[in-house]
C-alpha cells in the first residue's frame, strides 16, 4: 500500500447499517475497498464510509447499485 | 565454561523461566531450545534484562542462545539510550503509551458494529497524534493481527511506524491462528503483564 490519500475515493452512505450491507455485498463480490471513518474534512458527524481505487470506481457502483444501495462518491 | 540449561521440547514459559532462574547464578549461560518462538522469547527476556544474546543455529533444529552479562559501563550505556532513544516528554517520563486491544470487536451491543468500530479505530490510530508506543493483542484481539484480517495492512504502517506490537502466544495458540499470525512478535504473559506494569498509560478501545 503506497497509495496517497489523494488517490482514493470513498462512498458515503446514509447509515452505519448501510455501511455493514455495503461492506458485505463488495467482499462477497471480492471487489477491493476498506472501511474507514467517513474524513473530517467530509462530515464531522461520526460515521464510517468505504474507500477504494479510482480504477475500481465502476465496479463498486455497478455491484451496490445492483443490489438498490444508494451512496454518494467523494474524492478522499 | 558457561552454564548449560536444556529448554528443549519445553513450551512457552518454562524456557523464559529456566533462562531467569539460570542467569540469578550465573554469569555466561547458553540456553538450548527446539522452537523459533522459545529464541524470540529468551532473546527478547535477556536483552531487557541487560544481557549480551548471541543466537547460533545448530543442527537437527536446536538454537544455542548464548548470553553474557554486560558489564557495568555498558549496562550504564544501555540505560542512557534508552532513555535519549524516547522520542517525547511524555514517554521519558511516564513510560510508554500501550493500546491494548482485547477482542475483535469494539464495545458491547453489536458484533457487526463492534467489527466496523475496530477497524475505524485501528485505521485511525495510524496517524493519531499521541499513537501508541506499544500495542497489545490478547483473546480474539489476536484475529486482527493475521493472514487475511481486514485491518493487517493498518498494522503493519503501524509497525513500519516503529511501533512494538505484541500478540499473545497463547491467544494466537487457542484460536489455532499460530501459523497464521502476520504482524508483530508472538509474545507471552512475562511480556504482556511487564508492558502493562510500566506503561505511562493504556488506551483501550
Amino acid at each position: 500500500m503506497t497509495e496517497t490519500s489523494e488517490k482514493y475515493l470513498v462512498a458515503i452512505f446514509q447509515s452505519v447499517s448501510h455501511v455493514i450491507s455495503a461492506e458485505r455485498i463488495l467482499k462477497n463480490a471480492r471487489v477491493p475497498h476498506k472501511v474507514i471513518p467517513v474524513p473530517r474534512k467530509i462530515s464531522s458527524d461520526c460515521g464510517v464510509c468505504i474507500r477504494f481505487l479510482p480504477e475500481h470506481r465502476e465496479i463498486v457502483e455497478n455491484t451496490l447499485r445492483e443490489k438498490d444501495e444508494s451512496f454518494d462518491i467523494r474524492a478522499l | 565454561m558457561p552454564e548449560i540449561v536444556n529448554a528443549k521440547g519445553l513450551a512457552c514459559p518454562q524456557p523464559v523461566l529456566l533462562t531467569k532462574k539460570a542467569l540469578e547464578d550465573h554469569s555466561d549461560v547458553d540456553v538450548l531450545v527446539d522452537n523459533a518462538i522459545a529464541v524470540e522469547n529468551v532473546k527478547r527476556f535477556a536483552a531487557n534484562a541487560g544481557w549480551a544474546v548471541e543466537v547460533t543455529d545448530e543442527s537437527g533444529g536446536i538454537f544455542r542462545i548464548h548470553l553474557k552479562k554486560q558489564d557495568e559501563t555498558a549496562a550504564d550505556n544501555r540505560e542512557s539510550e534508552c532513555i535519549s532513544c524516547a522520542d517525547n516528554a511524555r514517554s521519558a517520563a511516564s513510560g510508554p503509551s500501550v493500546f491494548v486491544i482485547v477482542s475483535d470487536t469494539m464495545g458491547k451491543g453489536s458484533d457487526e458494529l463492534g467489527t466496523i468500530l475496530m477497524k475505524s479505530f485501528i485505521h485511525t490510530a495510524i496517524d493519531l497524534e499521541d499513537g501508541p508506543d506499544v500495542m497489545i493483542f490478547y483473546n480474539s484481539g489476536v484475529k486482527l493481527a493475521v493472514e487475511g484480517s481486514d485491518v493487517l495492512d493498518d498494522l503493519k504502517k503501524i509497525e513500519g511506524k516503529g511501533v512494538k506490537i505484541l500478540v499473545c502466544g497463547t491467544c494466537a495458540n487457542y484460536f489455532s491462528l499460530t501459523d497464521r499470525v502476520a504482524v508483530g512478535i508472538i509474545s507471552n504473559m512475562y511480556d504482556i503483564a511487564d508492558t502493562l506494569s510500566r506503561a505511562g498509560h493504556i488506551v483501550q478501545p
